[in-house]
Formats: C-alpha cells, sequence, structure tokens
C-alpha cells in the first residue's frame, strides 16, 4: 500500500515533556518553583535565619539552635510535605486512569476516609501508640478502602456515576466515623482539628521513618504499573487483546493507591485536592501518558503541598494554620479555572 | 498459524451463548463468521482470543491450548480487534500504534529498532502513516478503524481476529478494509472476521461459517454454502441467491415482500396513490 510517510518515526512518541519534543516550560518552571519552595521553607519561619546560618545549619557546622531548627525541624518537615504531595498527587493519576474518570480521587473516592478511620481508631485504643503503629494502621486503611473500591466499581459493569456515587457514600461514611471516633477522645479539640484539615504541625524525622517503608515501594509500583495503565486506557478488551490481565492489575493499582494515601493520612490527616488537582495539571502540561503523567503530578504534588505548607506557616507567623486549608484554597479555585476557561 | 476451536462451550452467568463448537482454521486461511445478531459470533471470537474463559472444551493455537500460555504470550502471536473500541481518543495515531508493542516489551517499555520497524509497517499496510500524527478523536470512521488496525498489526500477528471490522464504513472504506484484510492474509496471516454484510463475506473469505443459537449451522467455502433454504433457517427471513456475473459467487439477499416492495403490484404504496373513493 502507498505510504504517505509526513514526518519523522518516532517524533511525537517517547518525549518525555509534551508532543513537541521540548521540554514543558511549566515542568521547567515548576522544579524551580520547588527549589525556591525548599530553600524558603528553611529560611523562613517564626524565626528567620540568615543564607549562611541556613547552610550551615544543613551542613552541621553551626551553632545548637539553627542546627536543630533548620535540620530537627524545617527539613524533615519540608520532606515530609514534599513526599505526601507526591503521594496523594501519584494516588489521584493513578484512580482517575484506572476509573477512566477525571473525578477520582483517594478523597471523593474514600480512601482518604478509610484510612484515616484506621488512624483515628488506632489512636483511641492506644493513645501512647508510636508514629510507625499509625502508619501501619493508615496504610491498612488505605488498601481496605481501595479493595472496597475494587468489589464496587469492579463487580459488573464499570461506571463513572456509580463510581463516584459510591465514593461519596464511602467517603461521608468513613468521614462521620472518623469524627465520631475523634470527639469521643479527650484531647478532641487539641490534636483532631490539625487532623481534621490535614496538617504538619510537628511533622519530622520520625514521621519520615515511619512511612518510607511503604511510600518507596508505592512509588515504585505505581512507576511499574504506569505502561499497564497505559494499555487498559484504551478499553478493557483492547487491554486484554494485548495481554494485559486487566483485574490484577486494577487491583495491584488500587493497592499502591491505598498504601500511598495512607502514608499520606498518617503524617498529615486529611489533605483534599491534591490528588484531584495535580493530575489534571500535569495532563495539560504533558498529555495523558501515564509514563510521563505519574512523576509529573509527583513533582506538582510535591510542590503545592511543599508551598502550601510554608504559606500555612508564614500567614499567621508566630502561629499556623492547617496546610490542608492552603491546598484546597488554592487547589479548588484553580480547578474551577481549568473546568470553566480551558478545553 | 491453524487456530482450533474443540467443543467450545461459553457462558454469562446462566445463559449459555455458544455450546459445543468445533472447527479449525487453517494457517493462511480467511474465514467469515455470519449469523444473527445474538446468535453467538461475538462471544466465539472472545472465547478464541484469551478474552472470555471457556465453560467447557479448548483453543489451540498452533498445537498448544491457548489457556496453558501466558496473556502476553498469546498476544505476540494472536491479535483481537473488539467492536468499535472507543478508547485513547487523545492519542496520536502513532501514539495507539506504539501501544500495540505492550507485549513484545520489558517492563520499562525501551522501544528498540525492532519496534520502529513494526510499528511503521503497520502504519503503512492499514494506510495510516500519514494521519501519524492526527490525534484518533479527529480521524473519520473509517480512519479510526484503519487506525485500530494498524494497532493489532504492531503486534505482529500469525493471526488476526476481527470483530465487525466494517460495520459504521461507507462502501468505499468497506471495501478498503476488505482488500487490506485479503492482503495481509495473502502474506500468510491467518484472518477470522465476523461480518454482517453477507455480500462481502461471500467475495472475499476463503470459507464462511454461519452461527444460530451458539451452534454452527453452516461452514463451508461461499459458493457451497451460501444458498437460499440455508441462510433462511439461520436468519429467519425469506432469503434468494443471485450469481455475481463478475466472480460467479452467491450473492444473497432477503426476498422482497410483496406487500412491502414499493415496485410490486398489491403493495400499500398504490393503494396509497389511489385517490380516495
Amino acid at each position: 500500500m502507498a505510504a504517505s510517510r509526513t514526518d519523522e518515526p518516532d517524533a511525537s512518541w517517547a518525549q518525555p515533556f509534551g508532543r513537541g519534543g521540548r521540554p514543558s516550560l511549566i515542568v521547567v518552571a515548576a522544579i524551580c518553583a520547588l527549589g525556591a519552595v525548599f530553600v524558603l521553607t528553611l529560611k523562613l519561619g517564626s524565626v528567620d535565619l540568615s543564607w549562611s546560618e541556613v547552610w550551615h545549619g544543613m551542613t552541621g557546622e553551626s551553632d545548637p539552635l539553627a542546627r536543630n531548627i533548620v535540620w530537627q525541624i524545617r527539613f524533615p518537615r519540608l520532606l515530609d510535605a514534599m513526599l505526601i504531595g507526591a503521594a496523594l498527587a501519584v494516588s489521584g493519576a493513578l484512580l482517575q486512569g484506572v476509573t477512566r474518570n477525571p473525578l477520582a480521587d483517594p478523597t471523593i473516592l474514600g480512601v482518604t476516609a478509610a484510612a484515616g478511620l484506621a488512624g483515628a481508631a488506632a489512636i483511641k485504643f492506644d493513645p501512647q501508640i508510636p508514629q510507625w503503629g499509625i502508619a501501619m494502621a493508615c496504610v491498612g486503611g488505605g488498601l481496605g478502602g481501595g479493595a472496597i473500591l475494587f468489589v464496587f466499581a469492579y463487580r459488573g459493569a464499570v461506571s463513572p456515576i456509580r463510581l463516584a456515587l459510591a465514593g461519596v457514600a464511602l467517603s461521608a461514611f468513613f468521614g462521620a466515623a472518623i469524627v465520631g471516633v475523634l470527639s469521643s477522645s479527650r484531647t478532641f479539640l487539641q490534636t483532631s482539628l490539625g487532623f481534621l484539615a490535614g496538617g504538619l504541625y510537628g511533622s519530622e524525622w520520625r514521621d519520615l521513618r515511619a512511612m518510607l517503608p511503604y511510600l518507596a515501594p508505592g512509588f515504585l509500583g505505581a512507576v511499574l504499573l504506569s505502561g499497564r495503565l497505559n494499555i487498559l486506557a484504551l478499553g478493557d478488551d483492547i487491554a486484554a487483546g494485548l495481554g494485559v490481565l486487566t483485574d490484577r492489575t486494577r487491583l495491584a493499582i488500587l493497592a499502591v493507591v491505598g498504601i500511598l494515601t495512607g502514608c499520606a493520612v498518617a503524617t498529615a490527616g486529611l489533605v483534599s485536592f491534591v490528588g484531584l488537582v495535580c493530575p489534571h495539571l500535569a495532563r495539560y502540561t504533558i498529555g495523558s501518558d501515564n509514563r510521563f503523567l505519574i512523576p509529573v503530578s509527583a513533582l506538582y504534588g510535591a510542590l503545592l503541598v511543599g508551598g502550601a505548607d510554608l504559606i500555612a506557616k508564614l500567614l499567621i507567623s508566630p502561629s499556623e494554620l492547617p496546610m490542608g486549608i492552603i491546598t484546597a484554597g488554592v487547589g479548588a479555585p484553580f480547578l474551577l479555572y481549568l473546568v470553566r476557561f480551558r478545553e | 498459524m491453524r487456530i482450533s476451536v474443540q467443543d467450545l462451550t461459553l457462558s454469562f452467568g446462566p445463559r449459555t451463548a455458544v455450546r459445543g463448537v468445533s472447527f479449525d482454521v487453517d494457517a493462511g486461511e480467511m474465514v467469515s463468521i455470519v449469523g444473527p445478531n445474538g446468535s453467538g459470533k461475538s462471544t466465539l471470537l472472545r472465547g478464541m482470543s484469551r478474552l472470555q474463559r471457556p465453560t467447557s472444551g479448548r483453543v489451540l493455537l498452533g498445537e498448544t491450548d491457548i489457556r496453558s500460555l501466558g496473556a502476553r504470550e498469546v498476544a505476540r502471536i494472536l491479535a483481537i480487534l473488539p467492536q468499535s473500541p472507543d478508547g485513547g481518543s487523545d492519542l496520536t495515531v502513532r501514539e495507539l500504534v506504539y501501544r500495540g508493542r505492550f507485549p513484545h516489551q520489558g517492563i520499562l517499555q525501551r522501544i528498540t529498532a525492532q519496534d520502529v520497524e513494526a510499528v511503521e509497517w503497520a502504519m503503512d499496510s492499514a494506510d495510516v502513516s500519514g494521519l501519524a500524527t492526527r490525534p484518533l478523536e479527529s480521524l473519520s470512521g473509517g480512519e479510526r478503524q484503519r487506525a485500530w488496525i494498524a494497532l493489532a498489526l504492531a503486534q505482529q500477528p500469525r493471526v488476526l481476529l476481527l470483530d465487525e471490522p466494517t460495520s459504521f464504513l461507507d462502501i468505499a472504506h468497506e471495501i478498503e478494509v476488505m482488500h487490506l484484510l485479503r492482503r495481509l492474509n495473502r502474506d500468510g496471516m491467518t484472518v477470522v472476521a465476523i461480518l454482517h454484510d453477507l455480500v462481502l463475506a461471500a467475495r472475499f473469505s476463503d470459507r464462511v461459517i454461519a452461527l444460530r443459537d451458539g451452534a454452527i449451522a453452516l461452514d463451508g467455502p461461499p459458493a457451497d454454502v451460501l444458498e437460499a433454504e440455508a441462510l433462511e433457517h439461520v436468519f429467519g427471513v425469506p432469503m434468494m441467491i443471485i450469481t455475481d456475473p463478475a466472480t460467479g459467487l452467491p450473492i444473497p439477499l432477503p426476498r422482497p415482500d410483496p406487500q412491502l416492495c414499493p415496485v410490486l403490484p398489491g403493495n400499500s404504496g398504490d393503494e396509497r396513490a389511489q385517490p380516495a373513493e
């Protein structure tokens, strides 16, 4: 058959950053912004440090006070913020891919609330529970939420509307249960508001160590599943015809979502909107190939939560707002903008 | 490659869609499957790939039971194009066709020279090279169908199964797709296609299999099996056969109902034309 070849082979494929073959400027800008958030978070806060204090605080050659502020307080909290932002954004990207539904997100589908309920129950059961115990409970809850989602969404036909309705119902149910558990505890007002709104108050190395054993395999799993997710996007029959075991792949993806969301909840409580907004942003900048969409979503998630935590600390300094208020405050209007003004 | 269907039964819950069907398709043969809606054609095709697990019976690819092979292993030998796929509309044609390389790729999906060659061949064969950078959603129905065929070809299959590859296409595109299948078949590919159009089935296939209620009603070369009485039994409408003057092959047609055909006497159209008394 006569072939009219109009372009070079491979011009539009396998380009990490967009179809033009050029790195997307927005991605480059996001990397720069992440760097800016990084250094500003170390420098600014209830105590403003000089650049040399920040530098020596990181390298360990400074006075104990600056060292303590930079290395024991600000740096681990910054890492926590970026990692949970990435975890939530990747969870959202995976859920939007596997459900083929742009509304999907760990909060809307009830995974966050399931993880939160398990965490709240663990704290209620043993108020002295160590952070690794909370992380384990939240990851378990997240996995349970993923399993419930699998049962509701995939026994029979996959309908986006049914999925969203089931998610809203689960989310409301688990959310009510969380408030019930928390309000029956004596320390309700002090500890619970930060948990419900989502925040990183007092977050430190301990939190990072507690979630790392789950985060690392979670991120690895997301990357390894991204190619299969691309094939699933073509529809179930096509995917099965190409040799993808569709149900097993979905189950694996929901397990990864449960793990990543559980880690985020264990560290920062119920943070909403990150998982919904970041994958959309990534899709607008680099397209829908999940092998690139997932890492770029992670970048935007790290930037959004890292930036939100910085703003949360500065806005009413020396006091601070729950970080989740800022992610919702920034994320929701931005999503509305995308919905209204972009195709 | 030869594909053998042996006593295959396929069910959805309590409903049996295909009951105990057996037939062989030889390497390099082109077979059409015809039959009324709900006769089990699509289910049979799904059972012949790994899309649906049989209730009983088995399918052999060459000498090997398809269930004893891995999913990707099967996908390297056999490609199936389901009816009107709807995913991936934001992809370009080339991006779509590259996804057909999935069963050949490792976990990191690095693109090899072999992948590039297979994709270019698939796009050339399906005549979509000129559309390579166009998004799927911007294509016409015929172009889109050819892009999906190119996806299946990028698997470099030796057996190609298609579910109504010509539905929703106009005559020109219909003929184009059938010519493409015939060309692939001439180059050695085993092709099994579900067709609605009996005229296309008669003209382009080596063999026609007709299903009725999940069982084989007719099986043989078109010139032998496409007879009026047999087709009446399959489709449940009065049929007649005329002969294609160019090929001598049968052209099956529904027999006209004298009451409802405008040019035959005694039909309601004529009566309506009369002025009312």
